[in-house]
């Protein structure tokens, strides 16, 4: 599976492989902390959103809400928003 | 504006499915996903939220690129929101470059059997709009019939991927017990040669006894 920048596709697969062993070892056994694929995730999304960039793909086409439960809260939503907004 | 919902059973827990959605493609079945990439996921009061670009090469039949133009890359978008507490994934796709005139939205609901919590039951949802094109309801249909066909694959794929974490499951198994074999193994080996060696100085010390009663 890759990447839609080709240079990510490495750290895209060791950000996955990390992530599958915390979302199943971790976060199935109700341990929500994510913080130990934080740093992987970080130079895997510079280079995705870098990607994103040069290839013109906007994400913003599509409306930004983040909940995909109706039943949560706004407040969930609004911060997912405004990161976007900051991070773009 | 054309809907199409299914349902279907996955004979496995809720933990193994939603550990197999995350690592649904690659698979045989679905080649035309070529790529996703995370760009935003975080927790939020204990709920795993997931933004996904997803990838996808799309082929019609012929007559209809004119309309919609030929088999291209195309990105979809998919938010998703993983409830531990409630077993509740739900998975809500949306094409984000699909021409401007054709909007394919698609929700995956994945929660433990209501009657038997070993299973998991799957349901499924699409709605497709064509507008602004001749022949809008023929082409709803043959957008419908494309993501019925696609929908089986997609579950026969994620059959696929479930077995393969199975058998790595094995394999993690058979690894620790073939670590804990050779482990005893070569704790047996050292042993054997402890003793030698412990056999060999009694031995030599038996002979220097020997030689020194007899000097």
């Amino acid at each position: 599976m890759s990447s839609v920048g080709e240079d990510c596709n490495e750290l895209k697969q060791q950000y996955d492989a990390c992530f599958n062993s915390w979302f199943s070892e971790r976060f199935l056994k109700g341990q929500t902390d994510d913080s130990v694929c934080a740093p992987i995730f970080r130079v895997y999304q510079d280079c995705v959103k870098r990607a994103i960039r040069e290839k013109k793909i906007d994400l913003r086409e599509i409306d930004p809400i983040y909940d995909t439960n109706s039943d949560h809260e706004q407040t969930n939503s609004s911060t997912g928003n405004q990161q976007q907004k900051g991070k773009s | 504006m054309k809907i199409w919902t299914s349902e279907h059973i996955f004979n496995h827990p809720w933990e193994t499915v939603t550990q197999a959605a995350w690592r649904k493609y690659p698979n045989p079945m679905t080649p035309s996903i070529i790529g996703t990439d995370v760009v935003e996921r975080r927790v939020v009061n204990g709920v795993l939220h997931t933004h996904r670009l997803v990838q996808s090469k799309w082929y019609f039949p012929k007559w209809t690129h004119a309309l919609i133009g030929t088999a291209k890359t195309c990105f979809a978008s998919e938010r998703s929101t993983v409830d531990p507490e409630r077993k509740q994934m739900v998975l809500k796709t949306n094409n984000l470059t699909f021409c401007r005139n054709i909007s394919v939205d698609e929700v995956l609901y994945y929660e433990p059997h209501p009657a038997d919590a070993s299973k998991t039951l799957l349901k499924q949802e699409a709605t497709v709009t064509v507008f602004g094109v001749p022949l809008s309801h023929y082409m709803e249909d043959l957008l419908t019939s494309t993501i019925s066909t696609n929908a089986g694959k997609g579950r026969q794929g994620l059959e696929w991927v479930i077995g393969l974490i199975n058998t790595e499951v094995k394999g993690i198994a058979r690894g620790t017990d073939e670590l804990l074999h050779s482990t005893r193994r070569s704790i047996d080996e050292v042993t054997e040669s402890a003793r030698k060696s412990m056999d060999e100085i009694s031995a030599q010390a038996a002979k220097a006894a020997k030689a020194m009663h007899i000097t």
